[in-house]
């Protein structure tokens, strides 16, 4: 197609260009055909990201709590209805939850470090409302407080260009005093206002498992289809991957990671009201939340998520959560004493960092 | 007489102290193939920026069709149909060759959802379209898993697909294998007849010589040179980009 040019020197190209090719092809080259083949293809592009990686680790863990726990049921009460239902299907769910919220975030490349002083207040809101004016302007109020303070956190990060994990370490203090300011030093306490509906909703007892179970089947769905498949949650990794390029096909990057605040502060806030019908009171000031800032960080990290940004899963985190929180709960079962816990949750973390630091390195 | 493309009037441009653009103006023809020239450091990759709307100017002004633009953003050169291939890295190397296509301009249905398998599907087309990229499996692989010359060519990629009134190539060959440079080349020439302009950024004169209607050659933030194929040689332009202003007066004295 190229023309000759006139009254130049030298030769001119003719390279023929397959511009037709569009209209033809309608499938990747070297794709299989056939459904296995076409499976064991795609697993070569799953690979290195970390969730698939961790989830052998959780099942080949789940089988031997079961085995155990078939051997002797009471030495080790795995399978016991109490623990399936009364510690797992409730603690997991909430850690999960957490871990999407922080995880979420970190694929935009922001921590929140108040993460437990935002679940200490917007639980406080949530108590204080429902007790106040009721179940459902409670659960708005609690989520709203959520997303609230997540998004002065990230107004603060995203304008002032602070590194978010100082800037929000720094609010983490100011939402600790604001849950006493509005709270006072007492406990803010459920009373009349759990029974019923709110028990129902947010910590039933269906034998087996836990109404929390349930709302985490319903968040990660969502939270799956919104980070992998809606364009928002492209534009997440986008920024967090590389926010000069995101900004140079017009993304806005500012925009994306406050969105990110946002949504890490509604997870965050629901977390908060989960937390609150379980336990049915919060201590204002109280450290029992805190623990969860960095529980969070570590589920997102054991699943996979980057700590640098623009690399994560949906299904990685939860199983992230799932298995921190069945390292906690073997440990319990063997009558481990406390600090074994916390000990074998950091070796676990580190261990989970330093995989992901190698997969990182594969996958380029 | 139609009117240019893209006019820019009295560009300038500081960091800080420093002035990397001092007062350029040039035209881009309809249909053109320009060539931006120059060393290191002249204020091509900057001047590639506010065109294409993502560094505001200092000082100038923007005429595109004759109409004079008020704010050159990236919402405005989106629209107006300008893609760029940038110099430093466009690509995002943790998502996969065809989400970086796609970046911000997701085919979606109309709740913003992602339609993968056609996504998939035009990548794969796209990758065989403009350059022969050799090596690249699947568009589901990760940009981070490519090479510098096949991440370079899904750049160039992408830019040729979302193209559709003027497209700037900022030193785009510099990563890739000779087959596909010439295959670029040849593309430039082709559009040129589909009536899309180019501006090509290169430090190959030969190059630029080859398929480039116009050269604009920058110096230290100046325009020094702007002169059509047929009024300039590979070796005027070699004195220009080389030795600056004084190499061209010095060529054209016949003392070069
Ligand atoms: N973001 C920036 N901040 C400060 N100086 C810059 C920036 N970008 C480019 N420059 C300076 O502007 C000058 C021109 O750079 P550039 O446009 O990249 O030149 P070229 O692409 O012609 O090599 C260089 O001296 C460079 O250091
Ligand atoms: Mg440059």
């Amino acid at each position: 197609m190229s023309d000759k040019i006139p009254g130049r020197r030298g030769p001119i190209l003719e390279v023929p260009l397959p511009t037709e090719a569009i209209s033809v092809r309608r499938k990747p080259a070297g794709e299989p055909a056939s459904f296995f083949g076409r499976m064991n293809y795609n697993l070569q592009f799953i690979r290195g990201r970390g969730a698939l990686e961790i989830s052998i680790v959780l099942v080949v863990l789940l089988a031997g709590y079961v085995i155990a726990s078939l051997i002797s049921p009471t030495g080790f009460a795995f399978l016991n209805p109490n623990n399936l239902s009364g510690v797992i299907s409730q603690s997991v769910p909430v850690l999960a939850i957490l871990g999407l919220a922080a995880g979420i975030l970190m694929i935009a490349g922001e921590f929140d470090l108040s993460l437990g002083a935002n679940i200490t207040l917007s639980a406080i809101v949530f108590i204080k409302t429902s007790e106040a004016a009721g179940l459902w302007l409670g659960i708005a109020a609690g989520i709203g407080t959520g997303v609230a303070v997540a998004l002065v956190n990230g107004i603060i990060v995203v304008y002032t260009k602070i590194p978010s994990f100082i800037a929000t370490l720094g609010m983490s203090f100011f939402w600790m005093g604001a849950g006493i300011f509005i709270n006072g030093t007492s406990p803010a306490a459920l009373t009349t206002s759990r029974e019923g509906t709110m028990e129902y909703l947010f910590a039933h007892n269906f034998g087996s498992f836990r109404s929390q179970l349930v709302w985490l089947l319903i968040i990660g769905v969502l939270a799956w289809f919104f980070m992998h498949r809606h364009k928002l949650g492209n534009h997440i990794f986008a920024v967090g991957g590389n926010p000069a390029a995101a900004e140079a096909i017009s993304i806005k990057s500012k925009q994306v990671k406050l969105m990110s605040f946002a949504i890490f502060g509604g997870l965050v806030g629901f977390a908060a009201i989960l937390i609150a019908v379980r336990t049915s009171s919060i201590q204002p000031g109280g450290t029992a939340t805190e623990d969860f800032t960095l529980f969070a960080i570590a589920a997102a990290v054991v699943g996979g998520t980057s700590l640098t940004g623009g690399r994560g899963s949906v299904i990685g985190i939860i199983v992230g959560a799932a298995l921190i929180e069945l390292i906690r709960n073997g440990l319990l079962l063997a009558k481990a004493p406390g600090f074994y816990i916390t000990l074998f949750v950091g070796v676990t973390i580190v261990i989970a960092a330093i995989f992901n630091k190698l997969m990182e390195g594969k996958a380029r | 007489m139609s009117e240019a493309l893209l006019r820019i009037e009295g560009v300038s441009k500081k960091y800080g102290p420093n002035t990397v653009l001092n007062d350029v103006s040039f035209e881009i023809g309809k249909g053109e193939v320009v060539g931006l020239l120059g060393d290191n450091g002249a204020g091509k990759s900057t001047l590639v920026k506010i065109m294409s709307g993502v560094v505001d100017s200092t000082v100038g002004d923007f005429f595109w069709d004759g109409q004079k633009i008020d704010k050159m953003n990236r919402n405005v050169t989106e629209r107006l149909g300008v893609e760029t291939i940038f110099q430093d890295s466009a690509l995002v190397p943790q998502m996969t060759i065809t989400r970086n296509i796609f970046m911000g301009r997701e085919v979606t249905n109309r709740f913003g959802f992602m339609k993968m398998k056609e996504m998939d599907a035009v990548a794969a087309d796209v990758l065989d379209s403009v350059v022969t990229i050799e090596g690249i499996k699947s568009p589901k692989q990760l940009v981070s898993s490519l090479s510098g010359g096949q991440a370079q060519a899904v750049a160039i990629a992408r830019a040729v697909h979302f193209k559709r009134s003027l497209l700037i190539l900022d030193e785009p060959t510099s990563a890739l294998a000779v087959r596909a440079t010439e295959a670029l080349l040849g593309y430039l020439t082709q559009l040129k007849g589909e009536g899309v302009s180019s501006v090509l950024v290169t430090h190959n004169l030969h190059h630029a010589f080859q398929v480039c209607d116009r050269h604009i050659v920058m110096n230290h933030g100046k325009k020094i040179m702007d002169a059509r194929r047929e009024d300039t040689s590979v070796e005027e332009l070699t004195a220009a980009v080389v030795e600056g202003a004084v190499g061209l007066a010095r060529f054209r004295q016949g003392t070069f």
